[in-house]
């Protein structure tokens, strides 16, 4: 029987932690979705563009002439054309260059009717070019007679972050056990699925309308704008579905700003679209990066001090990216209480790929070096491994150095479920003991840990998020956000949440966040920021919706609002859910009466949180949030491979609103961590891509995928809606450390860099067992950098 | 430059149809940009992905690397062709159920492998299905959510 | 480039290897190799594109007497779920299971896989294991002529064969290996199939009362195509099987194999990876008879 035609009583009922479908689940399982990739408009030209293929050079000459002449072709650009517009976080890009600093420098573009004609324009431009000597790592890019790559940056210097807490000298010399180990972590890339995309089209008033992949439209705007010489507020992004983003749709990217000029030169829509192969050699990196970390603790456990020596590989242009020494910073101040702090972090100018920023913003790298650094601590102590990081772990209410606001902190449980669940500390002992045999395949289990933003992240004046939202006469909710939707659901939690408060099916809800003319200001999707942001945003102004509709409901029928609530369509009385009236008459009541009034709300939710400012000493999210993973690992002896028979994960997420959503952003994060950890590596020469193409640059695929054991913490959180914290990075931060400290619990040796491939494995079990016997030392463990 | 063209006929989700085609073209260009049918999507072109993934007389084929000429009077099923009438495919109400789908790109070549493994293997258990998935990449999901739901189609076959 | 002015699609052997005398023919035949190396560039097309697909014939897997017939247009799906094959020649069954995705699987033929002459072919080198030999037809004298040669001196360099622009490839054949022969293939790789070896090796043989005869190896991405280990047969030929052997065949294993560095994987880490996977599959010869 039908509830709803019958019921006279409606139950209370929760969608809060739910499992909801994803509202564009439908469309993108029959293909009906049109991603940006699939979109063409009626007189669009392609816009193809010539890469330099070499690291770095001088343009000595570039002709296009025959390029120019070739029948299909409207347009071709080159440096001259763009001369001034720089662009870029440091303003030191230009979306066509007259000096190659990277391989896939812009040199020219084409503008023409079908990608075939664009493409052979390209093979008619001739360019001659003087090459020069390149810098291809931080290391070389500091020394004194490396080569400049760029004039107005002496020594090669991008950006520098340093923060220093507490007396250095005097806690190295309370420590008694200091471990000191330099890092390496290396490049590698997003690799979305559809690939970067970008189609522009100017009106007659000239204003352009960029379709755009960007996660960040108001940012994007501010960024567009000086790389085609406009005015921001004379820029319109719409936001069409995108094959995925994760960080690398944060910055603007050359082929932007290309299509635009390309459309502007030619009075049609241009759209750029990359092949896989250009995605992989123009695409943004995650920062490689060597870390000098040295952490000190007592005798009793106590940790005494951390310090971090990082050299970050800028690339040749400086996105973003480069600011994750900021996040860096918060992990080696924050993960566990470390009283005393000296960091300092400096990226180099290098002719290789420019860094952006990826899932984990620059913890995934620092959490490489902390997580190990306390394994090696606790084995050194001789603790047992859990009790050693339990008593080092921050309490709720606690601050860190840089007055970090732990208000809510379940970095306590989120140890002791995790190792309850794997039985971790008699399990590590045993494989421990299993370490040398002979036998070909070891096991090994291993746990790390870290802090992220769990609250935004205030890198701006402002971390907010605008909100409007009408309820219409069929009782249907629009909300209209800036946080965009770039495939990991926050449509769902959004409609979630508004369908919550107005008592109406999720499937009622329309989201509108794609259109930066009709959205209001939202400071992006990153920084694990949208659910706790946006989704408060829409909370919020959901509530206010309601309000208003139970006022209403008060007045026509005479109840108190306070009794009355909205349930499945109807306005019930709140303690034994009798109906009043359904909403939707309700709401034509409201519009049609003689005072008429409409159910449209706004609201602008600005965190309490405070601005990052140049001495890193700040609240700077609302939220912070711990996650542990423990790994359980088979090593093949012969042939280095790893496999990772299982992960566990607690995590600390306040609150789960939508449980689909919040698992599959996890395993999704553990995905892109096993990949980092262990087989994704962009094999540099001298600044140039050796394999770009899935077949040598290897995402994780089904069969590599280990069996998963998720535990979500639900402590709640103050501010966040419904007690929920910001959850999507942590996962991809935590996998590469516990798969390197299980990999030390298996075999006795230690790998400082990524990725653990086959061939570094063999070649560190190799050298230690040298190292072994030469030593006569059968607990002689070697580190391998 | 133009490419010598020919005319191929075949059957594509249940109707015969007729292109002219460049003798060069993929299978993928000519769903895409000649037939319309963009569920079917580019992501690497090389046979690496899966994204591409279309059944050519019941197997399934990356389109990418089959040239359009070699569908000539054969039998073609895109993505566009699983559906039947208004209601999904019971693959792609599971993907939609399971929460399988996020940025969705990959889907489309995910489900129509996951329909060939169904169809073809009597006793698919979960092992087996992730080597059946070994030509289709995610870079959202960690396939955990994606393998769910095929295994919720196999059980509920039984 | 030049300019492709003919597209053929012949329904006979005739009909193609006749199109093929007249000169200038780009052999296409599945396409999963022919597709990506015309987009890269690294290829280009002659002035016909033949698509052999519709030859009657070239797409079975037979037995006659006791030499298997496998005709070029027979994919690996094919292989991997024929019951003769998985009867006659297991290894080049549990090769297939090893090739790329279902998809490619389903699409790649075996004669274009061996075309290809990739250094690291999958499909290959059971074939060498097997003694194997490719049939090449071509159009002489008003009728058709073919000629055998045997798989290991098929492969000129990567890409390349000794097969002429006239010839097409038709089958390739092989005896039924002698009652007791068990050959075991292996490449190592995170993932079962979707990789390209870095390296891969075959060793088979019988084994009788302990010891080894008619030893057969080979190996693949460790030489400029896949090669026989001919001192890892002579090695373990006629002695046993035991420990001291499988070591001594795992060091002849490092002799015979002659790998660079490339993006895959350094020599040195091939190098090491033929010595342990010589064990390896001697291990599963040895398991696999007791």
């Amino acid at each position: 029987m039908n509830k709803k035609t019958i019921a006279t009583h409606i139950e209370k009922t929760t969608l809060i932690g739910q499992r909801v479908r994803k509202p564009d689940a439908a469309d993108k399982s029959t293909g009906k979705t049109r991603y940006i990739n699939d979109l063409v408009l009626p007189q669009m030209l392609y816009g193809k563009i010539l890469h330099a293929g070499r690291p770095h050079a001088q343009i000595v000459s570039i002709d296009t002439t025959a390029a120019e002449q070739l029948p299909g072709v409207h347009g071709v650009l080159t440096g001259k054309d763009v001369a001034g517009l720089k662009f870029g976080f440091v303003r030191d890009n230009v979306a066509l260059k007259e000096t190659v600093r990277c391989e896939h420098d812009e040199v020219a573009a084409v503008a023409a009717e079908t990608e075939e004609i664009a493409s052979q324009a390209l093979g008619l431009i001739k360019v001659e070019y003087k090459d020069l000597p390149g810098v291809f790592s931080p290391e070389d890019g500091r020394r004194e007679d490396a080569p400049l790559i760029r004039g107005d940056f002496p020594g090669n210097k991008s950006l520098h972050f340093a923060f220093e807490h507490g007396d250095l000298t005097a806690a190295e010399a309370e420590s008694d056990i200091i471990v000191d180990n330099v890092f390496k972590v290396h490049h590698v890339t997003h690799c979305c699925m559809g690939t970067s995309c970008a189609i522009a089209d100017f009106d007659n008033n000239g204003k352009l309308t960029i379709y755009s992949q960007t996660q960040y439209p108001y940012n994007y705007k501010m960024d567009l704008a000086p790389a085609l010489g406009m005015h921001p507020g004379d820029i319109r992004v719409i936001q069409p579905p995108v094959g995925g983003a994760f960080g690398s749709k944060l910055d603007v990217y050359p082929y932007e700003p290309i299509a635009a000029l390309l459309a502007k030169k030619t009075g049609r829509p241009v759209k750029v679209l990359y092949t896989r192969e250009e995605e992989f050699k123009s695409a943004p990196t995650r920062q490689p990066a060597v870390i000098h970390m040295r952490t000190g603790c007592k005798k009793d456990g106590t940790l005494t001090f951390r310090s971090a020596d990082v050299l970050l590989d800028n690339g040749a242009y400086t996105s973003w990216g480069p600011t994750i020494p900021v996040v860096m910073m918060r992990t080696v101040s924050g993960h566990y209480r470390v009283p005393v702090i000296a960091y300092n972090a400096q990226a180099i100018y290098t002719n290789n790929p420019y860094a952006g920023s990826f899932r984990g913003y620059g913890n995934v790298q620092t959490t490489f070096a902390t997580a190990q650094q306390i394994d090696m601590l606790a084995e050194q102590l001789d603790m047992d491994p859990i009790e050693f990081r339990l008593m080092n772990a921050q309490k709720p209410g606690e601050r860190t150095p840089q007055q970090a606001f732990l208000r809510e902190c379940a970095l306590d449980k989120c140890l002791t479920t995790a190792a309850d669940a794997t039985d971790f500390v008699t399990r590590q002992k045993e494989y421990g003991l299993l370490r040398n045999s002979d036998s070909r395949y070891k096991k090994g289990i291993g746990i790390a840990s870290s802090i992220h933003n769990a609250g935004g992240a205030k890198i701006h004046k402002s971390d907010g998020c605008g909100t409007m939202l009408k309820v219409d006469d069929y009782a249907r909710a629009t909300l209209i956000t800036g946080a965009s939707e770039i495939g990991q659901g926050i449509d769902t939690v959004i409609s979630l949440i508004v369908a919550e408060e107005l008592g109406i099916p999720v499937e009622h809800v329309t989201l509108m966040n794609n259109d930066s003319d009709l959205a209001p200001w939202d400071v992006g999707v990153h920084a694990s920021r949208t659910t706790f942001i946006a989704g408060e945003g829409a909370r919020r102004a959901a509530v206010k919706a309601r309000q208003q509709i139970l006022n209403a409901a008060s007045t026509f029928a005479e109840i108190s609002a306070d009794e009355l609530d909205l349930r499945d369509g109807f306005v019930v009385r709140d303690k034994e859910g009798s109906i009043v009236i359904k909403l939707e008459k309700l709401l034509r009541q409201m519009h049609f009466q003689p005072e008429p009034e409409l159910v449209m709300v706004t609201d602008y939710y600005e965190p309490n949180s405070e601005p990052e400012g140049a001495d890193h000493i700040s609240n700077m999210s609302a939220a912070y949030s711990h996650a542990v993973h423990i790994a359980e690992i088979t090593v093949d002896t012969w042939t280095g491979e790893i496999k990772v028979d299982k992960i566990t994960s607690a995590q600390d997420v306040g609150r789960v609103i939508s449980r689909a959503g919040l698992e599959g952003q996890t395993e999704g994060g553990i995905a892109i961590g096993l990949g980092y950890a262990l087989t994704e590596d962009m094999q540099l020469e001298d600044g140039m891509l050796k394999n770009p193409c899935f077949r040598d640059y290897k995402v994780i695929t089904a069969p590599e995928m280990p069996e998963l054991d998720l535990h979500f913490i639900e402590d709640g959180c103050a501010e966040g809606p419904y007690g929920a914290k910001g959850a999507a990075e942590l996962p991809t931060i935590v996998i590469a450390p516990a798969i390197a400290n299980a990999f030390y619990n298996a075999t006795g040796v230690r790998i400082l860099s990524t990725p653990l491939s086959p061939e570094k494995v063999v070649r560190a079990l190799i050298l230690a067992q040298q190292a072994d016997v030469s030593s006569s030392d059968s607990m002689a463990t070697a580190a391998v950098s | 430059m133009m490419s010598l063209k020919t005319q191929i006929n075949f059957k594509l989700n249940g109707q015969p149809v007729t292109v002219t085609v460049p003798v060069t073209m993929n299978t993928l260009t000519m769903l895409r940009d000649e037939l319309d049918l963009t569920g079917t999507k580019y992501a690497c072109g090389e046979g690496e992905c899966g994204a591409c993934t279309i059944r050519l007389d019941g197997k399934t084929i990356n389109s990418c690397l089959m040239y359009a000429v070699d569908c000539d009077g054969r039998e073609v099923v895109t993505i566009e062709g699983l559906k039947s009438g208004e209601t999904l495919h019971p693959l792609q109400q599971a993907f939609v159920d399971h929460g399988a789908i996020q940025c969705g790109f990959c889907i489309p070549g995910m489900i129509m492998q996951a329909d060939y493994l169904v169809e073809n293997n009597p006793d698919l258990d979960r092992a087996r299905i992730r080597r059946g998935l070994e030509g289709n990449i995610c870079r959202c999901t960690g396939y955990t959510k994606v393998l769910d739901a095929i295994t919720s189609v196999v059980e509920s076959r039984e | 480039m030049s300019e492709i002015t003919n597209y053929l699609s012949p329904c006979s052997l005739d009909d193609a290897v006749r199109a093929l005398a007249d000169g200038d023919v780009t052999v296409l035949c599945g396409g999963t190799d022919l597709m990506p190396q015309m987009e890269a560039g690294q290829r280009e097309y002659a002035s016909t594109l033949m698509n052999i697909r519709r030859i009657e014939g070239l797409a079975e897997i037979t037995l006659t007497g006791d030499t298997c017939r496998i005709g070029a247009l027979t994919t690996v799906s094919e292989i991997l779920t024929s019951q003769l094959l998985d009867e006659v020649a297991p290894v080049l069954v549990a090769a297939a299971d090893q090739f790329a995705s279902d998809q490619l699987r389903n699409a790649a033929s075996i004669g274009g896989n061996i075309c290809n002459a990739s250094p690291a072919g999958d499909m290959i080198i059971p074939l060498l294991l097997l003694n194997a030999v490719v049939e090449l037809a071509s159009w002489q004298d008003g009728a058709i002529q073919t000629r055998l040669i045997s798989l290991h001196e098929f492969f000129k360099a990567p890409g390349k064969t000794v097969r002429q622009n006239n010839e097409l490839f038709a089958a390739v054949l092989f005896d039924k290996p002698p009652p007791g022969f068990v050959a075991h293939f292996c490449k190592p790789g995170p993932r079962p199939a979707l990789e390209i070896a870095t390296v891969s090796i075959g060793i088979g043989g019988v084994l009788e009362d302990g010891v080894f005869s008619d030893v057969r190896a080979a190996m693949g991405a460790v030489a400029p195509t896949p090669i026989r280990a001919r001192r890892v047969e002579t090695t373990l030929e006629g002695l046993p099987l035991n420990a001291d052997n499988i070591r001594a065949a795992s060091v002849s294993a490092g002799e015979d194999a002659t790998p660079i560095d490339d993006v895959r994987a350094s020599s040195w880490y091939r190098d090491h990876l033929v010595r342990v996977l010589t064990k390896e599959v001697l291990n599963d010869v040895l398991e696999n008879t007791n």
